[in-house]
């Protein structure tokens, strides 16, 4: 077995060249909404009427594109830790997003607390709490094997949805939307805050990622993921990694939900709904599994296809079928194909095309 | 055997806990008798779902998580099968309703098992080698045959709208009227349950099964084509609860929603009667049937309209909290 | 005479370890061969390999001048070899009777054989509506033998038979053993060297993965320095 260790003092240019193409990727995505605004001869902070700004336009439309690639991308990338790198499956990561999601809301919309603190209060209450649910159905699942795990995530997240669903103080089914929201972060005001917001969301969680997997605690992850008895009689007390990892997962997936409450300003089941665990799974394979960036690259070239097909027909011999309808359709049969013939996923598989290519001297 | 005496307590008191909470519930014994056999009823569905589920997790490690689908499938197919109208119409064919829902009922399984079939042979196969991907694939499958049934027949619920002889034949005790065909579909049910202990304990094909279940390369070794055998088991699975959604049918009519909610409490009752273990299936079944059978009474006219839909999931999380195994598994 | 099992030169993996770097076994037809070699020199996983229970990647393996290598295990075992593993492997759930129907290739099997798999083990007649998992291990390490004698099997692989055994046990096994092997050939892998150099007419030792020398087991006997050399005993 070899270590990929890289042997010796990382300086700045070492670590830029090692990221070029990660750093190149940023820079574009901030610059995005101008370009786009250039090319398109439309502002990236709106139309102005009277002192307000209207979210309107190429620029602000392209932005709500990518927060919504950036919120699944966070999703994708906490599922990933859990699944792609510790081994564990969840069919229950939107519980995390949806209980998150609510919490914000109820903060912001149910208490009398000023607008901003609810804001803060709200954020940190829905991530802790989002913990301490990770912790606590760990605890009673992780030391079984992991298809209890797998259940149990089913069975609470759609506990979660039929109790969310009936709730009438938060109107039910209907739920209810957020109307108190700082302005420079109402995504309806200030879209462009709120695309800074949420790109710099997607960087921390990624460089926090790479850090955790590439550390000490990563490797457990990783020999657990490979095989969880060896790991286990190597000394290290797996449970607690899992935890750990569960955890963390946990509090990013209600990361990515806080976001997405923020940006839709409205909280209902749907966010505990099952696509929200079937997209960040499917965006991890599809992307690449234990991959660093396959998550974003899934997250992105998923939502953007969905983005783009939703208009579109597709004409089978006179029976025109909108894609629109059966996009979770094909989705579903991508995501069948992918686990058999693709397993890797992209990322997965170009690293690997890369790798025989050229040999690790 | 402390253990099974345990279990046995176990049961006596879930279903002692779920009598009273039903007898102090319902006004005359028609009432509590109506609530029994709706349970019982429920019980024989979910039992068509979980045996599939529990015997191909024991023989061959995979949970599939596109069981539920099976009896979704079978709804449709039946009902599709029975009325007028959608992708097969006999009507014309088959006048009479009785024979027209036996023909429904046989489509839906031969639908099941060739489904069950090709996701064997197509899908699973080439992933035994990779145990963790067919668990996600067999959610993906669920994903698709949700999709596909949308695409199909919408996303509209049928209900089922044709009266027939069995459907509406009703016998009276207690001065309560009770569904003839409630009581047929029970006692298929443990036609069933006994058919499958027999053919488990005596044929061949069960002593393979409980072998494999011990130790699946020692079968092979012995000269026994063990994969044949999991494409039969697999098959059977999905055969027999298309056939659960066929029989139940007339009274759910056909959703979207059949799926997911029959494979939760499906898989509800295989944790509770222990994974892997049939003789748990059986018992298991009955009791999250009766159990929802008595929420669902205890819900009426209450707040708690979500009780019966979150019952088998309550079930589901107490029992991993208290007894992981379940009530007949050995812990492993 | 030719080999019944001729195996030349197999390489096996098991995940990304090679276990296996050139095995040559080869196994008269009505002898008993035997395999030796100190713990983790890959007996069991040759035999194993054998079976096609872990394939190996390179190599030829012939029974009765037939290939058999890429076969399913299956395949394998119904071509007329009979597998006995290490630690027995019967099926505890099952009764013996049904540990031996199962093992049946063709109706009627158990029926034609019973009288003779009784006559080598006569405890399991009494046994034999109780369930594996309640015999001792010598009545199960029997069991596991009969089991490979249901069917018309020419080749026996037997692994580590007498491990863990009562030395009154080894004896009625080594008896056993010797009388069936009057019908079928047997590749066996034998710790006790007592044991091996009492049933065994050839052996092959196997060191790391490589087959090391083979010979006929009365030269052997008498070479202290072999056996001090690649087994360690006495
Ligand atoms: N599943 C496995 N994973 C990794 N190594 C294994 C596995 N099975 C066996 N080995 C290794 O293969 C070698 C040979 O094992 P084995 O054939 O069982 O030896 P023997 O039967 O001669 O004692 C040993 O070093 C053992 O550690
Ligand atoms: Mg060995």
């Amino acid at each position: 077995m070899k270590t990929m260790q890289a042997p010796n003092q990382p300086t700045w240019r070492h670590w830029l060249r090692g990221n070029a193409f990660l750093f190149i990727l940023l820079i574009g995505l901030i610059l995005f909404p101008f370009i786009v605004g250039a090319l398109t001869d439309s502002s990236p902070f709106g139309v102005p009427r009277g002192d307000r700004m209207i979210m309107r336009g190429e620029s602000v439309r392209w932005q709500s594109v990518l927060i919504e690639v950036y919120i699944l991308a966070i999703l994708a990338m906490s599922y990933n830790l859990l699944f792609g790198f510790t081994g564990v499956i969840s069919f229950g990561h939107a519980l995390f997003f949806g209980v998150a999601g609510y919490v914000l809301g109820l903060m912001l919309e149910f208490t009398a607390i000023e607008t901003g603190w609810a804001l803060l209060l709200g954020a940190l209450a829905g991530i802790a709490i989002c913990g301490v649910l990770g912790l606590v159905v760990g605890l009673v699942t992780l030391r079984l094997k992991g298809v209890y795990f797998a259940i149990f995530t089913l069975a609470v997240a759609e506990m979660a949805f039929i109790f969310f669903g009936r709730w009438q103080l938060t109107r039910a089914e209907d739920g209810f939307a957020i109307t108190e929201l700082p302005l420079w972060l109402d995504p309806s005001q200030n879209r462009l805050n709120f695309y800074y917001v949420t790109l710099i969301a997607v960087v921390i969680t990624f460089l926090f990622i790479r850090r955790l997997v590439n550390s000490p605690t990563g490797a457990v992850f990783k020999a657990i993921r490979e095989n969880e008895d060896r790991a286990q009689s190597m000394g290290f007390n797996t449970l607690n990694y899992k935890l750990l990892s569960l955890t963390i997962a946990g509090m990013l997936a209600g990361a990515a939900g806080l976001l997405q409450v923020i940006l839709n300003k409205k909280v209902g089941p749907e966010l505990l709904g099952v696509s929200y665990t079937v997209d960040p799974l499917l965006m991890t394979i599809i992307g690449g599994i234990g991959t660093f960036s396959g998550p974003i690259i899934g997250a992105g070239g998923l939502h953007f296809l969905d983005v783009f097909l939703r208009d579109a027909e597709l004409n089978l011999g006179g029976l025109v079928i909108d894609i629109a309808n059966i996009w979770a359709l094909l989705l579903g049969i991508i995501f069948i194909l992918t686990v058999i013939v693709f397993p890797f996923g992209i990322i997965g598989t170009w690293q690997r095309w890369r790798a025989r290519r050229k040999p690790p001297a | 055997m402390t253990g099974q005496r345990a279990s046995l307590i176990a049961i006596v008191v879930i279903l002692g806990g779920l009598v009273g909470v039903s007898a102090l519930n319902s006004s005359s014994p028609g009432d509590f008798g109506i609530t029994l056999l709706s349970g019982l009823f429920q019980g024989m569905l979910l039992f068509l779902v979980a045996s599939g589920l529990s015997i191909v997790f024991g023989l061959m490690d995979v949970l599939n998580l596109a069981q539920g689908s099976y009896f979704m499938v079978g709804a449709y197919v039946a009902y599709d099968a029975q009325h007028a109208g959608g992708l097969i119409d006999l009507t014309a064919v088959i006048p009479d309703p009785n024979l027209r829902f036996i023909i429904a009922v046989i489509a839906a399984v031969l639908a099941g098992a060739l489904l069950g079939y090709l996701l064997e042979r197509g899908l699973l196969r080439p992933l035994y080698s990779r145990p963790i991907f067919q668990l996600v694939l067999t959610f993906g499958v669920s994903l698709v045959a949700l999709e596909l049934v949308k695409f199909i027949w919408t996303t509209t619920p049928y209900s089922w709208t044709e009266l027939f002889g069995v459907r509406e034949s009703f016998f009276e005790l207690f001065g309560q009227r009770f569904s003839t065909y409630r009581l047929f579909v029970v006692g298929m049910g443990g036609v069933l349950i006994v058919t499958i202990a027999l053919l488990l304990q005596r044929s061949r094909i069960g002593i393979i099964i409980r072998a494999g279940v011990e130790d699946r390369e020692m079968v092979q070794a012995l000269g026994i084509n063990v994969r044949a055998v999991f494409t039969l088991v697999f098959t059977l699975g999905c055969a027999i609860a298309a056939f659960g959604g066929a029989i139940a049918a007339p009274f759910l009519g056909a959703s979207t929603t059949l799926g997911n909610a029959f494979l939760l409490q499906s898989i509800a009752v295989v944790v509770l009667g222990g994974m892997g273990s049939y003789s748990g299936t059986a018992v298991g079944s009955v009791l999250v049937g009766l159990a929802i059978a008595v929420a669902q009474d205890v819900a009426i006219g209450t707040d708690f309209a979500a009780l019966p839909s979150i019952t088998p999931m309550l079930l589901l999380v107490l029992v991993l909290l208290l007894r992981p195994s379940g009530l007949f598994g050995n812990s492993r | 005479m030719t080999p019944i099992l001729e195996v030349r030169d197999i390489h096996t993996f098991i995940g990304q370890f090679h276990i296996l770097e050139g095995v040559s076994v080869s196994v008269a037809s009505g002898g008993i061969t035997v395999l030796l070699g100190r713990n983790g020199a890959g007996k069991t996983t040759t035999l194993r390999s054998i079976m096609g229970l872990t394939p190996p990647t390179r190599g030829s393996i012939q029974f009765e001048g037939n290939p058999i290598q890429g076969k399913s295990t299956h395949a394998i075992a119904q071509m007329g070899i009979g597998y006995v593993p290490e630690h027995r492997a019967i099926f505890k759930g099952l009764t013996v009777r049904e540990n031996l129907i199962l093992a049946e290739r063709k109706t009627g099997d158990y029926a034609r054989k019973a009288d003779f798999i009784f006559e080598l083990f006569p405890d399991l007649k009494r046994l034999i509506e109780l369930p594996g998992g309640n015999l001792s291990g010598g009545q199960q390490q029997m069991l596991a033998v009969a089991r490979a004698l249901v069917p018309d099997n020419r080749l026996l692989l037997i692994d580590e038979p007498s491990e863990g055994l009562a030395p009154v046990i080894i004896e009625q096994l080594i008896a056993a053993i010797q009388r069936l092997a009057d019908q079928v050939s047997v590749l066996l892998v034998e710790q006790n060297f007592r044991v091996a150099s009492k049933l065994a007419q050839s052996y092959v030792i196997i060191e790391e993965g490589h087959s090391r020398v083979n010979g006929a087991m009365n030269e052997l006997v008498g070479d202290q320095s072999l056996i001090q050399r690649y087994l360690g005993v006495a």
